[in-house]
């Protein structure tokens, strides 16, 4: 009689909190952005109590006013124009608790542009550099204030496809991105501005955000951005982040021998193929494809459904593990091997 | 690659350069006069004399704009040209107060901490046709009473009895700009290399070079200076 025979995974379930990395990600995400709103309603809110200005508000101002004292009241206590210091800026350049950090991007476009190594500020790109070095793309998932619109419009698209209104996107060359950078520096050096300043998302929406609320309105990084998600939703799934964001290539390429890697448990894959469809970058996690490109953002990690995804602490990823051991490749070849009547 | 793929990613990436020219390029090439236009803005205090140098050193990042507490620096849009996302302060809209924050947040070496006094942001003229005091409309002294500096930048000279003359000290934040009750803001901030000045002595009118900030240039005879696109007129001073 034929008998069902199926291995158990002999790996250990995956810690359980991994499953839920992706919701802790669109949360920290989320909070990037609010944080990015705050700052600047903060700033003025800083600079109108210093000032001993709320007479002099106009009624818009005196609601700003209002709505931040109340907001900050726990943190700012008595003294809101010094102790709201702690976080400044944006993710391009800013401060944190103290600490000056800016977009390695930042420092590789200015350096170009002026040719010049002004030591503070190269030192404000360290810490992100050595994150990028152990965790890869890390920023692109997980602080990008860009990300956050990018798969809110992702999101869109999905829908719009599934009703038969957008096509499904088409696939470019991966290393097109590399060449925007390369034509980045060089456009810098040449034109003697840093010019990924104006095409580089999450700068452009933490600094329109900044522009709208204490300078003079939102200019063309808007447009520019704007144009971005429609070349998402009319040409490629997460086209920018994938084949032309300047920083995804330069955090791409310092997190080529990363140390954290999401995995595949052969042992667990059961080959339903979720985590390939998910991945938004279109990655190929069924083929231990992670590659420079993965930003560790558990997408695939949340869908799985025999938790066959880890992190490990590798330089490389694995080779193709082929196909998973509760497959139904293995339970078709377990099925002919006990035919035979032979021990499976 | 199949040469129909190759085909399309060209086409692809042709349409994306094509739209991320729109906001950026093809608007400066729609408006040449935005580039010919000359140096209308100071920047903040502390930015590097070279305007070239400092549009290298600036990496756009806004934090100098977030913390500034008057809110008097502004940034270039895509009419700045090359200025693109680099701040500027426009005097005649509001002036800086030197508070130096900055210059403490700049990141980059764009903006570089300097004292108070040794800022060198231009320097303010004062137009004698048209200022009260020196017409003799009346007693006015808004400009020496709101400048940051003080007495060694702007003052007024003995029997020149409330006519501010200003002074080797004068730094050219451009308060006295902003407050300046005339309407023709006959304060403007010239570029302080062109100024020829004696230590505590009257620039004499022969000295003055072209106006750098034209809206605020305008001389005197009472014509209002035209508000920038979107700026609301000052209510009207009284002059006494």
């Amino acid at each position: 009689m034929e008998q069902h025979v199926q291995k158990q995974p002999d790996s250990p379930v995956p810690f359980f909190l991994w499953r839920h990395l992706n919701t802790v990600r669109r949360l920290v995400l989320l909070l990037v952005f609010c944080l990015l709103i705050l700052l600047p309603y903060i700033s003025l809110y800083q600079n109108f109590v210093a000032g001993h200005a709320y007479d002099l508000l106009t009624p818009h101002e005196r609601r700003i006013y209002d709505v931040m004292e109340w907001l900050t009241a726990p943190i700012a206590r008595s003294d809101p124009a010094n102790n709201l210091n702690m976080i400044k800026g944006n993710t391009w350049s800013g401060t944190l608790f103290g600490l000056k950090l800016s977009d390695p991007l930042a420092v590789v476009g200015q350096v170009a542009a002026q040719f010049k190594l002004y030591w503070p500020f190269l030192l404000t790109a360290l810490l992100p550099v050595g994150l990028t070095l152990l965790l890869g793309r890390f920023y692109c998932g997980w602080i990008c204030p860009a990300t956050l619109l990018y798969e809110i419009n992702d999101a869109v698209r999905h829908r719009l496809v599934r009703l038969g209104i957008l096509a499904q996107g088409r696939r470019m060359d991966l290393r097109l991105k590399y060449g925007v950078l390369a034509v980045g520096v060089g456009l810098s050096t040449a034109l003697g501005t840093v010019v990924f300043s104006a095409i580089y998302p999450p700068l452009i929406v933490g600094r329109e955000i900044q522009y709208w609320v204490t300078a003079n309105g939102v200019g063309a990084g808007t447009t520019f951005f704007l144009l971005t998600l429609l070349f998402d939703l009319l040409v490629a799934r997460r086209g920018f982040c994938r084949y032309l964001c300047p920083g995804g290539a330069l955090y791409a390429l310092l997190g080529r021998y990363r140390l954290v890697r999401i995995q595949r448990l052969v042992n667990r894959c059961n080959d339903c193929t979720l985590c390939d469809k998910v991945c938004p970058f279109a990655l190929r996690p069924m083929r231990d494809a992670f590659g420079q490109e993965c930003n560790n953002c558990t997408a695939c990690m949340a869908v799985c459904p025999p938790r066959a995804l880890t992190f490990r602490l590798r330089i490389q990823d694995q080779p193709d593990q082929g196909p998973g051991h509760q497959g139904p490749a293995h339970r078709r070849a377990a099925v002919r091997v006990t035919a035979k009547g032979e021990v499976a | 690659m199949e040469r129909r793929t190759f085909l399309q990613q060209l086409t692809a990436t042709a349409a994306l350069v094509a739209g991320a020219a729109t906001p950026y390029g093809l608007a400066r090439v729609m408006t040449p006069e935005a580039l010919a236009a000359p140096h209308t803005h100071l920047r903040p205090p502390g930015a590097l004399r070279d305007d070239n140098a400092f549009i290298e050193a600036c990496i756009g990042c806004g934090l100098c704009g977030e913390v500034c507490p008057v809110q008097a620096i502004r940034f270039y849009g895509r009419e700045g040209g090359n200025k693109v996302n680099t701040p500027y302060i426009n005097p005649a809209k509001k002036g800086c107060i030197l508070s130096g924050r900055c210059m403490e947040v700049c990141p980059t070496n764009a903006l570089t901490a300097t004292p108070k006094r040794e800022v060198a942001m231009g320097i303010a003229q004062i137009d004698r046709s048209a200022c009260y005091p020196w017409v003799d409309r009346g007693v006015c002294g808004a400009c020496a009473n709101v400048c940051p500096v003080g007495k060694e930048a702007i003052t007024f000279v003995f029997a020149n009895f409330y006519r501010p003359v200003v002074l080797k000290g004068c730094v050219g934040c451009g308060v006295c700009v902003e407050v300046c009750p005339h309407p023709s803001r006959p304060i403007r901030i010239a570029e302080r290399s062109l100024v020829q000045y004696a230590p505590a002595a009257i620039i004499p009118e022969s000295a003055l070079p072209p106006a750098v900030n034209p809206s605020a240039g305008v001389t005197g005879h009472g014509v209002p200076a035209q508000p920038e696109a979107g700026e609301t007129p000052r209510p009207g001073v009284v002059p006494f």
